[in-house]
């Protein structure tokens, strides 16, 4: 795997400490800690425009914060490029779903091989040696491990810009998996799915959490209340960029300032009724 | 465009075979047939002037190759290939023409094929210099840097100053036998035409390659979606510049080949409309396909070809459509391009595509 220092299920895999981030005047995210710790289901939950995705792009580094530090693994991760944090062990998947159009389900999934494939612009373009064993290699675990796991075998081949939403979903994660990370950040992975569909997912996700093959870190950001609180270890409440609660499930789900978040103030209603 | 089916009842058994060139029987025997056809059929058939024809269509596919694998492959609009190409032929001939070679290397014919290489990297650094600006800049932004590139290159660098170099005046003639590839001095269109035919077999290939391997899925990658190809491991820019690198490269050696065909160069064989009329290939042939590039060439420099074949019997009668043949001939292009993107916006590859899964499918209809 890429990772240079290994560390230990339970210890804190990504830290966020005091993160700031402002566009113009607005405050997006204000002060915010978080603490992933390796092997868990970390959610965050809150009410639209609390400031979810910004924090994950800047997780991700798509988003450069004011304020505050964000360490992975206990190094630093500020100054460095998405590419480069991808290389650490990085991936997401997104909120609208961002695929390859033009590509097949199989090179979008090996695109996220990116990472771990060593061949350059001359043995690639010879296409010889090197570059076809590899290709091979990967082409094994790309089919052994994703595609056969996600159930996507029969759309291996077709176009990614044709295939309904949810496919198109599954294709994403079959991507972030191929780059074999060690934190998955999963934005609404579950939005705009059906039934069926969002139970799939969220037995895929729980898979990829739990299975030894896998033991994926996920940071996952979901308004579907139901699966947050049955596949969570943790779950972070916002709202207007604001902490409100980090706890257990259950602690969340009680907390009356989490319900007055999504639900809204009673006086509100009262004053627009 | 999904990948092509294979014909019914022939299936694969391990990867490597999926990996393969030529995957079928029958595809290896189509190929064969074509290079048969290539490299015998036309030499013996073909009389001077359709020669002449095929090397313009080759010259076409050698530059639309570079357009196509920025536009249709990388996503990064260009307008100014005829610059590299320029530069390309530029360097290659003031090599040729004006560096101390030392002899044993003009006897041996050494030094046109090492001008045509150093052209190529030239061309593609001058390139990269030009794709500087899409590290911030994309889609029509991008169309302008490139268009000053063609402007900057051939109507100031080279017709100012390139040209006035030996003090020649505005163009720099190639003596009969300069041209020389090892022993084989080319000097009769034939000639030129095999180093054609070989030239295009060698991009056509790399490219394909390049376009199944590692970096091409990147360059794919950034076309479709430059956000989530970042998020991916991909070094965005990098990878842009290095597209710009090979498209330049692929332009340069364009060029240095080009000279082998002409008598002298000067830079009105590389005006702006040869840069548009290479995203026009591109557009008819279809954008993303190496096919494409090759459909859309032949079309362009063909179907020309026959428009001046039927127009010129008609000059006797109309004299003033000979003065007007150009206008004529660019007017056809621009109504084949509108035609093009109104009636088959994914090009010739896409007809091609879908008549080869019709025969693979048959005789079921999917």
């Amino acid at each position: 795997m890429v990772a240079k220092n290994r560390i230990k299920e339970g210890d804190v895999l990504l830290e966020l400490e005091d993160i700031c981030m402002y566009f113009g005047k607005v405050c997006a995210l204000a002060d915010i800690n978080l603490k992933v710790r390796k092997g868990e289901i970390h959610s965050v939950i809150g009410p639209n425009g609390a400031g979810k995705t910004v924090m994950m792009n800047i997780i991700n580094g798509l988003y450069h914060p004011q304020n505050g530090n964000i360490y992975y693994k206990g190094q630093k991760i500020n100054k460095l490029r998405p590419y480069q944090r991808a290389k650490l062990g990085l991936a997401r998947t997104f909120q609208k779903v961002e695929v390859f159009g033009g590509m097949t389900v199989l090179d979008n999934i090996r695109l996220g091989r990116h990472i771990h494939l060593r061949s350059g612009i001359f043995s690639g373009s010879a296409y010889i040696g090197k570059t076809a064993r590899e290709e091979i290699e990967h082409r094994a675990f790309i089919e052994e491990e994703i595609i056969d796991f996600l159930e996507i075998e029969h759309i291996r081949h077709k176009a990614v810009g044709m295939l309904p939403y949810g496919l198109q979903k599954r294709v994403e994660l079959g991507r972030a998996l191929a780059l074999e990370p060690e934190l998955l950040i999963l934005d609404e992975p579950l939005a705009g799915l059906n039934l069926e569909e969002v139970e799939d997912l969220a037995r895929f996700i729980l898979d990829i959490n739990k299975e030894d093959r896998w033991r994926v870190t996920c940071l996952l950001v979901e308004h579907d209340m139901g699966v947050v609180m049955d596949l969570s270890d943790h779950v972070l409440a916002i709202n207007f960029g604001n902490t409100i609660l980090d706890g257990k499930p259950e602690e969340v789900q009680n907390n009356p300032e989490v319900i007055k978040a999504y639900l809204g103030d009673e006086d509100l209603y009262a004053t627009r009724a | 465009m999904s990948t092509t089916f294979l014909p019914c009842g022939d299936y694969h058994q391990t990867y490597a075979q999926e990996h393969a060139w030529w995957q079928t029987k029958f595809i290896k025997g189509k190929m064969i047939c074509l290079f048969l056809c290539l490299f015998v059929f036309i030499p013996l058939v073909a009389n001077d002037y359709w020669i002449s024809i095929c090397n313009m269509v080759g010259y076409t596919i050698l530059g639309a190759l570079g357009v196509q694998l920025l536009i249709g492959y990388c996503g990064q609009l260009t307008l100014g290939q005829g610059a590299f190409i320029a530069v390309g032929a530029y360097v290659s001939t003031l090599l040729v023409l004006e560096f101390p070679w030392p002899q044993f290397m003009l006897d041996w014919g050494i030094a046109y094929p090492v001008s045509v290489l150093v052209a190529g990297i030239a061309a593609g650094i001058w390139s990269v210099f030009f794709g500087l600006p899409s590290a911030r800049v994309k889609g029509f932004y991008l169309i302008l840097t490139t268009m000053a590139a063609q402007f900057i290159t051939v109507d100031f660098l080279l017709t100012q100053y390139v040209s006035q170099i030996g003090g020649r005046g505005q163009a720099f003639s190639l003596p009969a036998g300069t041209i020389k590839l090892g022993p084989w001095v080319i000097d009769s269109d034939l000639k030129v035409y095999y180093l054609m035919i070989m030239l295009v077999i060698v991009f056509c290939v790399v490219i394909s390659n390049l376009m199944r391997s590692r970096v091409g899925r990147a360059w794919v990658a950034i076309r479709d979606n430059d956000i989530s190809a970042e998020v991916m491991g991909i070094n965005v820019v990098k990878y842009k510049l290095l597209a710009f690198f090979v498209a330049g490269f692929i332009a340069g050696i364009t060029g240095a080949f080009w000279i082998s065909n002409l008598a002298a160069i000067s830079p009105e064989h590389f005006p702006w409309f040869l840069s548009l009329s290479l995203v026009g290939v591109i557009l008819i042939g279809g954008v993303s396909s190496i096919h494409g590039t090759i459909f859309g060439a032949i079309f362009m420099v063909v179907v020309m070809e026959l428009l001046q074949l039927a127009v010129m019997p008609l000059a006797d009668t109309y004299p003033k459509l000979l003065m007007d043949f150009l206008f004529i001939k660019e007017a056809a292009f621009g109504l084949a391009i509108c035609l093009f993107l109104m009636f088959e916006p994914n090009g010739l590859a896409y007809r091609w595509w879908q008549i080869k899964n019709y025969f693979n499918l048959w005789p079921f209809s999917y």
